[in-house]
């Protein structure tokens, strides 16, 4: 086993962080303790998974793995006792979180607030549940602890003195963030008592946090505030300059709402590395951003999770300690990569079931990273709920479900029995997305025709439908559906993704009129314009090309595919230099791109720069090992001379796999 | 076997509300309210020395202040699949979308996850029962159920009382 580069570690959650708004907070010091962490460490942006959904992405965070393999797969999930829903749990976590695999290597770890951490897991230190702060009563005289949110039971008593009620705030404690609080007419809107809410739970949090620390031996931490993102969803349009709609007063009482969250979230910070002590590794990382400008959505589509138009696919990541690099910033970061980094930095290996991979660049020294199979086959006592807790709610809810039918139980009630099948069926749609988003389409089609087929009049249904027929290739499919859309629809999805339907048919002409139509309807829409970019590079328009991208990173100066696609051109235009410096921006922003580090390594080609070439080629096909050009280039690379003519030949072999494959794909159509 | 404990000089609960059918000619023995005890545990105190007929999901809901016996019983899962579909389709519900085999994977997956649960549970004693082994020899099963509820019951009334025209729907599930 490797040596620990620390021996102890505090991961601590920001949900919704974003650099946008923290920047100019730090440039005016309003940020001065993650400032510290900045300088004495690494920062960079963390690029989120699809579904953009917290419980998913988290979970993520904690496991190193997707959601398809951690299996939390929304917000609910059927109850698997009584029926109707609840609050997603820990018992359906399928797979070992960091403080499980620390569990069983005997550390000292606790974890406070996790996303799907009720009920508080068994591990070897203490776990707080996502409910302990939740305020089930309007008293706070009368504000029992939920069963089960505190791990030792022995701690229950303690625990509960800890929590705020949103009650017990006063006005001292709410004027920082809206300091004319007096002005509002609280008959007519409920934001100061969002507001306390929001603030109340957070401290609640917090005050768990470092009682551990300060109470506690340990050797990891990990802690989960949602404070920001609450407020984010509550305030965001007031944020300056405020969006269109938002009353003249309204912008002014409730401005300060966004950057006060921030600052506070710092103070709590301040006191976190303080009873850390300088020599503790500190991670800080968000699962996503939150738009906070022009990208701001104008309407909330109504559907589950509808909400999450907001967040801006981008989060952050910032890290210091022992053998980590100092005032650096780090590239290509993905949530999965924080577990693999943190046992790294525990000294235990990294499953290789695990999605994510060790952030390298952000260690002093290199660190070649051990590996295991898997944790999930290491025996031994990880903390984690015992079998009989652990149920498959699905599964549990058809035996209900069973039991009311032959009269055995009473049945769950209509409600209930539609809140349950409402949530089995998002549960679907969020894993179909996540097998889209890991480029698994024939995986995510079966769920997908499902859903369509039971659900024909969901929009969102038959897009993502549309969606992975693209992926497929199956055109003409995609465009039976869209077509129908197009004409109902008044968004401008249809149009877009019929556009791109005929794209990629190379019916050019027809593409541009859906795609144009599209943008009219909806000029804001940042990958509308990449989609309009990547057809005019078909058509050979490559200024007209150049200008959609450029409109895209207007609109969104973080869009690595508008990077891409300007690499791209710059490609077509032969302007090399230019077009590995755009993909390795595109790559930087989203690692797992592999056609940005495919462009990466045509470009390095040209530039004769074979061995960063060659490095890029292979991250290319370990995130998409069929990508047929990578191999080819790679055999051509390694026939060079000084090049290794077996693994040339090995991936000429591939490659030839490949093309045939290719091919009776194309015959069989 | 709540015939062969109500042979055996045991009282039960039932309610008569659920009459004899094609189904079960011999009458169901059931007690209706036990089905809402996820919303009022307490009841069971009615049933205090008394035998109550129920389903293993309800388990749970048993308040953990009172000491239970649990005589559970077992069946394999296809035949109990067979016959619940066909008690189903006579009451004219429906059950959950799933295919015959899923259902048997999700009855399987529930019943390890009662077996588990009850395992931790000191106030619950636990005598599991084969059906078919019931059937096969009553006497010898008759004379176990008395050991594990150190009762003086009848055991020859007991082991009198099983019927093996019950057991029908087992070679129904067996046809093609």
């Amino acid at each position: 086993m490797s040596r620990h580069i620390a021996r102890k570690a505090l991961l601590i959650g920001w949900d919704a962080a974003d650099w946008k708004i923290i920047h100019p907070l730090l440039d005016a010091g309003q940020m001065p303790f993650l400032e510290s962490v900045i300088n004495q460490g690494v920062m960079g942006n963390l690029s989120t998974l699809r579904p953009i959904l917290s419980p998913l992405l988290w979970n993520s965070i904690a496991t190193g793995k997707r959601a398809d393999k951690h299996g939390i797969l929304d917000f609910f999930e059927p109850d698997p006792h009584i029926g109707g829903i609840r609050p997603v749990s820990s018992t359906s976590r399928k797979v070992k979180a960091i403080w499980n695999i620390l569990t069983q290597r005997q550390f000292k770890s606790h974890v406070v607030g996790w996303f799907a951490g009720h009920p508080a897991e068994p591990i070897n230190g203490v776990s707080v549940s996502p409910l302990f702060p939740i305020p089930l009563s309007s008293s706070p005289e009368n504000w029992p602890l939920a069963e089960g949110s505190i791990h030792p039971v022995g701690l229950r008593n303690t625990f509960e003195e800890l929590r705020i009620h949103p009650a017990e705030l006063t006005g001292e404690e709410l004027l920082p963030f809206i300091p004319r609080a007096a002005e509002i007419d609280q008959s007519a809107t409920n934001t100061l008592e969002s507001l306390a809410k929001t603030l109340a739970e957070c401290c609640s949090i917090h005050n768990a946090a470092t009682w551990i620390l300060e109470n506690r031996e340990w050797d990891f931490l990990a802690v989960f505030y949602n404070a920001i993102d609450h407020f984010c969803h509550r305030f965001m349009p007031y944020y300056p300059p405020a969006m269109e709609g938002v009353s003249e007063l309204d912008a002014k009482l409730y401005k300060d709402v966004i950057p006060a969250a921030y600052r506070f979230q710092d103070m709590l910070l301040g006191r976190l590395l303080a009873l850390a002590g300088p020599n503790a590794t500190v991670m800080i990382v968000s699962d996503h951003g939150f738009h906070s400008d022009d990208l701001r959505p104008r309407s909330v589509p109504h559907e589950p999770a509808g909400n999450t138009v907001w967040h801006r696919p981008i989060g952050i990541v910032c890290m210091k300690g022992p053998g980590i690099r100092q005032d650096e910033q780090i590239y290509g970061t993905t949530l999965l990569d924080i577990a693999p980094t943190l046992l790294t930095i525990f000294g235990l290996p990294i499953g290789e079931d695990m999605d994510g991979r060790l952030m390298t660049q952000a260690f002093a020294e290199p660190v070649q990273p051990d590996l295991i199979p898997s944790w999930e086959d290491v025996p031994g006592e990880c903390g984690m709920h015992p079998a009989d807790l652990r149920v498959d709610p699905a599964a549990a809810l058809a035996v209900i479900e069973q039991f009311a039918a032959l009269g055995y139980v009473e049945a769950p009630g209509e409600d209930r029995t539609k809140a349950a099948a409402s949530v089995m069926r998002e549960q679907e749609f969020n894993l179909a997305g996540v097998y889209l988003d890991s480029f698994r389409p024939l995986q995510a089609l079966p769920l997908l025709e499902k859903l369509h087929r039971a659900n024909p009049d969901q929009v969102r249904f038959a897009l993502e439908l549309a969606r992975c027929y693209l992926a497929l290739q199956r055109m003409d499919d995609a465009r039976n559906i869209l077509v129908a859309r197009a004409e109902t629809e008044p968004k401008p999805w249809a149009d877009w993704l019929l556009g791109v339907t005929y794209s990629e048919q190379g019916r050019h002409e027809a593409a541009m009129e859906h795609l144009l139509r599209a943008e009219k309807a909806n000029p804001r829409l940042p990958d509308l314009h990449l989609r309009l970019g990547t057809t005019y590079r078909q058509m050979s328009r490559l200024d007209d090309a150049r200008r959609a991208y450029e409109r895209a990173l207007e609109l969104d100066g973080n869009s690595p595919a508008a990077y891409l696609g300007l690499a791209t051109v710059s490609l077509s235009q032969r302007r090399n230099r230019e077009a590995a410096e755009q993909a390795l921006t595109a790559v930087g922003l989203d690692h797992y791109l592999p056609l940005g580090h495919l462009v990466l390594g045509f470009a390095l080609t040209r530039l004769r720069q074979l061995d960063r070439a060659r490095i890029a080629f292979e991250t290319a096909i370990s995130i998409a090992p069929g990508m047929l050009n990578a191999h080819r280039w790679l055999a051509a690379i390694h026939s060079q001379p000084g090049g290794d003519p077996v693994k040339a030949a090995e991936h000429r072999e591939i490659a030839r796999e490949l093309r045939r494959q290719r091919q009776a794909r194309k015959n069989a159509k | 076997m709540m015939q062969m404990l109500a042979a055996g000089g045991l009282p039960v609960l039932t309610d008569g509300v659920r009459v004899a059918d094609e189904d079960n000619p011999r009458g169901y023995f059931e007690w209706e309210r036990i089905r809402t005890l996820p919303r009022d545990p307490q009841l069971i105190g009615e049933a205090e020395g008394r035998v109550v007929k129920t389903i293993s999901s309800l388990l749970r809901f048993l308040p953990p202040n009172r000491s239970y016996n649990v005589i559970f019983m077992r069946r394999p899962l296809g035949e109990v699949v067979a016959s619940q579909a066909a008690m189903i389709a006579r009451r004219k519900t429906s059950g959950p979308a799933l295919d015959r085999e899923a259902m048997v994977k999700a009855l399987q997956t529930h019943l390890q996850e009662v077996a588990a649960w009850l395992a931790t549970q000191p106030n619950l004693r636990v005598l599991w029962i084969e059906h078919a082994e019931l059937l096969h020899d009553p006497a010898l099963y008759a004379a176990e159920i008395i050991r594990f509820l150190g009762l003086p019951l009848n055991v020859e009334a007991m082991a009198a009382q099983m019927d093996r025209s019950l057991h029908r729907q087992m070679g129904r599930s067996q046809k093609p």
